[in-house]
């Protein structure tokens, strides 16, 4: 198993009453799944989504991911546990403006303090993969959607996690480069064994998946 | 709508407390300094207001023709010229010399049984009284003018005589001269560069012979009517060539009108006007005020417009609602007025708390109080208006300039001449900054090398102790002897001055070939005052012990340059016959020592045994030093002398005093380097701040590929170093010039060390990580999710 959400609750306090964002929440996720999470806006699919990706803290309940317990773990060790296993891909693509394709695939390997010599390789590799070598010294700008989701998608391999998690991926994207996305997303999960969670708003988007969680007011429903 | 801009002016001034805090202190910081160098300013220019409008009244200064004396200009003129201008030259209403006491001592001054040291004691001409309008109060104006007369100010004559009468009293100056009250006048004003406590006539004494040779005399002359200056320039010439022979001209006369004694005579020598400007002191500050306001506004406008992603929306939204522009702009000119109307209330607040320090550290006296006069609140007005002009001026323009789609698209970003200029200024501050540090470390260094430096003597253990009003040689042979008898004493010499005084101008001559000459210093002094100074004998003894009654041949012993100008090694020169006013035979020959300040380099110097000066000091050397010396000192001299106030000194504190300039320069810009450097951390931390919201969406986004907070605080911190790095690359070359300016102004100088400039580099390096350090952990804490979800 790759990861347990138990009884997951999170809410914010705001003038002397208590919003629940998640309440009660259970999940297990098996390795080399492919979730989509549905619901209407505002009804915690992001939410959760972060609180997987441990960007983000609940107030109660356990979360297990491989062998540890995130709960209890100290910031430091959920960060170097979420830097070694997970990547991440928005609606919005949030690839840095200032740094070339290249970069922008390296900076994960940055931080994780890959080699120098291994980081050129890993990238070489990746662009390759993905068909954008063409591209590899463009700017953010110079590119379209849907090419800057599949450099997004490609920086969040790079490091080659276990999850990807996928916020709305295809929000910002027409018809024809959503349906690239997805076939890229069901390759990765049926060729390399990547688990895939996804929130998006679209049923067909949502059938490449295996399985499909739906959100009401942050409860599974 | 007024009312209605006030109140959302004053809720965004409380929606952010950390920014209104810091941009209302740096602007109350910049007006405090505004405020207190105002009432600065405003004093030193209203000296001398009692004269204002008197454009006839005329100081004669002296010109020196740089032959027999080096080429400067003098306060004091000879006694005899203004007698012969009033007689020669027409339309002269007034005349007065004034001639400190003692040549520039202090007087003892004997009341009844009481014994006063009186600082502030002239003989002056009567025609004083009128001149500088000095109120006599009590007693007749014509008896002023007989000798042996003399009239005291209201305080002085009621710190001499309390409550009982004063006028026709009689007070005795030195032991020596029994003078008799005749006037009491008003006290002269604060604001008066001349002081005079107590005006003693002058017609028993140097008004008896008249002199074209000695120029001490301050010399005022008043006209009947306009006078064209270079016309009257000419007629004094035209007398001092009918009195004096061609080849004993050294000196040429102008005038000074007398509103600019204060403060355009800080260059001239031997002024007895006791409370002297200096107008470049008062352009320094002045353009050092303007900086720092400005500045304080520059930070204004760099917090302000740094909440500007935030604002760029409200403006947006302002639009689309039908806001024009213009309306927009008088927004935030509201929004800028209220925040300096606080910032105003409490600099006001900050000026009178400061005040004290600043006149402690100025030796000034200025009041608070007068921050409470109209004009003042006229000097709030204006400066309150103009911060908000210039203050206001770029958030206004800039912010209302934002179109609605620019504020609203999500991929906005503020254009790159906008953040140019915003680093543009923080690195103009903080090389400023720069500059001020390495300024204070050379004028420290320089202040302490002074303090160390080998002056050629032992200043260290001698105590100067006035003698002047012990009137007989056997009086002051006793004084010595018994000086000498005390315990701790080792040494004791009298002699017409010390070290760091002045004593008497005249010029060596070889023989009577040596057309050219060369100053010397003379000094009348016992043979002792080698020792008693620690000078080194290079050749020959010190003066002769004992000198004959009918022995008239006059000895010197004479400096190392001194003898250098002759041509002569030490050894030659003994026994050598030279001409110091008159024929001298060279005894001895010391090494050469600093006898003035270290500004000036060592001229020739001669200690001699003629009699034509008076010996008023008592130079003793002492072993160890008690509580109780200085007490026994007092003791020894009252048996000797109970009419005489015990005058003292140490003979190092004395010297220190020739560096008091430095001092206070040091003590006045350690205290605006560091307000000009807290002032450009408030702008680096607004810069910072501002840094940080432009990059939060990209803070986010690293942080998400796995970015730590260490990694993100060196991200930031980067961008900063660089500014300083760049901002001190700038300042150094300035630095060092400046400082390497300012050192010309010794003869003996420190040389300028790398370490300075590394010291410099540190301490900005660590104000910048500390200041930005606050914004740079706070971005790199932020959680991504809330950076990056807006959209
Ligand atoms: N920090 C917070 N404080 C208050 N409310 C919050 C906070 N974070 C999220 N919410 C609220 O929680 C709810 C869930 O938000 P979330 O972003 O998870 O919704 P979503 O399902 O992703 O919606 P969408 O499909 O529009 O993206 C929303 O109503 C949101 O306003
Ligand atoms: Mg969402």
């Amino acid at each position: 198993m790759l990861l347990q959400l138990k009884n997951i609750f999170k809410w914010v306090n705001t003038g002397g009453q208590r919003i629940f964002l998640l309440k009660d929440i259970n999940l297990e996720v098996e390795e080399g799944e492919f979730i989509s999470i549905m619901g209407p806006s505002g009804s915690g699919k992001s939410t959760l989504l972060n609180v997987i990706g441990m960007l983000d803290t609940f107030d109660e309940g356990e979360y297990h991911f491989l062998d540890e317990s995130v709960h209890t773990l100290k910031e430091k060790y959920r960060s170097n546990l979420y830097k070694e296993y997970i990547g991440f891909v928005f609606q919005s693509y949030h690839l840095l403006d200032d740094l070339t394709v290249a970069e922008n695939l390296e900076m994960p390997l940055l931080y994780k303090k890959v080699k120098g010599s291994e980081r050129k390789a890993l990238v070489a590799d990746i662009l390759d993969r993905f068909n954008i070598v063409g591209k590899k010294d463009l700017f953010p700008s110079q590119l379209s959607g849907g090419q800057q989701q599949l450099v997004g998608v490609a920086r969040a391999l790079i490091a080659s996690p276990k999850l990807i998690l996928a916020d709305e991926p295809t929000g910002n994207l027409n018809s024809q480069q959503s349906e690239e996305i997805m076939e890229l997303f069901k390759k990765l999960n049926k060729e390399n064994g990547v688990t895939i969670i996804q929130v998006t708003h679209s049923e067909k988007n949502a059938a490449y998946g295996s399985r499909i969680i739906n959100l009401l007011d942050g409860r599974k429903v | 709508m007024f009312k209605n801009h006030i109140k959302v002016a004053w809720r965004n001034l409380w929606a952010n407390p950390l920014f209104s805090i810091i941009n209302v202190l740096g602007l109350s910081l910049g007006m405090a300094i505004a405020l207190v160098l105002y009432l600065f300013i405003g004093h030193e220019l209203s000296f001398d207001n009692l004269y204002k409008g008197e454009s006839n009244v005329y100081r004669i200064l002296l010109n020196t023709d740089g032959d027999s004396f080096s080429q400067e200009t003098w306060a004091g003129a000879p006694n005899a010229l203004a007698p012969a201008m009033k007689t020669d030259i027409p339309n002269i209403k007034y005349t007065a010399r004034i001639l400190k006491h003692g040549f520039g001592t202090n007087a003892n001054v004997k009341v009844g049984n009481n014994i006063f040291l009186e600082k502030e004691l002239y003989w002056a001409d009567a025609d004083i009284f009128d001149l500088l309008k000095v109120e006599i109060v009590l007693g007749n104006r014509s008896d002023i003018n007989a000798p042996n007369s003399v009239a005291l100010s209201q305080k002085t004559a009621k710190q001499y005589f309390g409550n009982t009468e004063a006028i026709g009293k009689t007070i005795e100056i030195d032991n020596r001269q029994k003078m008799e009250v005749v006037a009491i006048y008003k006290d002269m004003p604060k604001n008066s560069s001349y002081k005079f406590n107590v005006i003693a006539s002058p017609k028993a004494t140097y008004a008896k012979n008249l002199y074209w040779s000695n120029a001490s005399y301050e010399t005022l002359v008043q006209f009947n009517t306009n006078i064209s200056v270079p016309e009257v320039e000419r007629q004094i010439q035209q007398l001092v060539d009918k009195n004096v022979e061609k080849e004993n001209q050294w000196f040429s006369f102008s005038l000074q009108p007398l509103e600019r004694i204060h403060l355009y005579s800080a260059e001239y020598s031997d002024s007895y006007a006791a409370r002297l400007g200096d107008i470049q002191e008062i352009k320094n500050l002045s353009l050092l005020a303007i900086l720092i306001l400005v500045i304080a506004c520059i930070n204004y406008m760099n917090l302000t417009t740094a909440r500007s992603q935030k604002r760029s929306k409200e403006v947006g939204i302002n639009k689309t609602l039908g806001a024009v522009k213009r309306t927009l702009v008088v927004r935030f000119y509201i929004e800028t007025a209220l925040i300096t109307l606080i910032a105003m209330i409490i600099g006001v607040v900050l000026a009178v708390l400061a005040l004290p320090w600043f006149n402690y550290l100025s030796n000034q006296e200025l009041d608070p109080s007068l921050l409470l006069e109209p004009m003042s609140f006229l000097a709030f007005l204006v400066i309150w208006a103009v911060t908000t002009l210039v203050a206001g001026s770029y958030p206004a323009l800039y912010l209302s300039g934002f179109s609605p789609k620019s504020a609203f698209s999500p991929s906005y970003k503020q254009g790159g001449t906008a953040i140019l200029v915003r680093k543009g200024l923080v690195v103009v501050q903080f090389a400023a900054s720069a500059i001020l540090i390495v300024g204070i470390l050379i004028i420290y260094q320089q202040i302490r090398f002074i303090g160390n430096q080998n002056l050629g003597f032992e200043p260290d253990n001698i105590v100067v102790v006035s003698v002047a009003g012990i009137n007989s040689q056997t009086g002051l042979d006793e004084i010595a002897q018994e000086f000498k008898g005390l315990g701790q004493v080792t040494d004791v010499a009298l002699a017409q001055g010390f070290p760091g005084t002045g004593v008497s101008l005249n010029t060596l001559f070889k023989d009577r070939e040596d057309r050219k000459g060369l100053d010397i210093q003379t000094n009348v002094s016992d043979p002792e005052v080698l020792d008693v100074l620690g000078l080194r004998l290079l050749a020959g003894t010190t003066l002769p012990k004992n000198k004959q009654e009918n022995d008239t041949l006059i000895e010197v012993v004479l400096n190392k340059t001194a003898v250098d100008y002759l041509g002569y090694t030490p050894e030659e020169a003994i026994n050598k016959k030279v001409f110091i006013n008159r024929e001298v035979r060279i005894v001895g020959v010391v090494d050469d020592f600093n006898f003035t300040s270290l500004h000036t380099p060592i001229g020739a110097y001669a200690f001699t045994n003629n009699d034509t000066e008076y010996k008023g000091y008592a130079l003793v050397r002492f072993g160890n030093y008690s509580p109780d010396f200085l007490n026994q000192l007092e003791r020894t001299f009252k048996a000797v002398d109970p009419e005489t106030v015990f005058d003292y000194s140490f003979l190092d504190k004395n010297i220190e005093k020739l560096y008091e300039r430095e001092q206070r320069t040091i003590r006045v810009g350690l205290i605006f380097c560091g307000l000009a450097i807290l002032v450009a951390c408030l702008g680096l931390f607004g810069l910072a701040a501002f840094m940080a919201e432009q990059r939060k969406k990209e803070i986010g986004i690293r942080k998400v590929l796995g970015a730590s907070i260490f990694n993100v605080f060196k991200m930031l911190s980067t961008d900063f170093v660089k500014l300083v790095v760049l901002a001190l690359a700038i300042a150094f070359p300035i630095a060092y010039w400046l400082s390497n300016r300012w050192l010309q102004e010794f003869a003996y100088h420190i040389e300028i060390y790398w370490w300075v400039f590394a010291l410099t580099g540190l301490v900005a390096l660590a104000i910048t990580l500390f200041t930005i350090s606050f914004q740079a952990i706070k971005a790199a804490r932020s959680n991504p999710v809330k950076s990056l979800r807006t959209e």
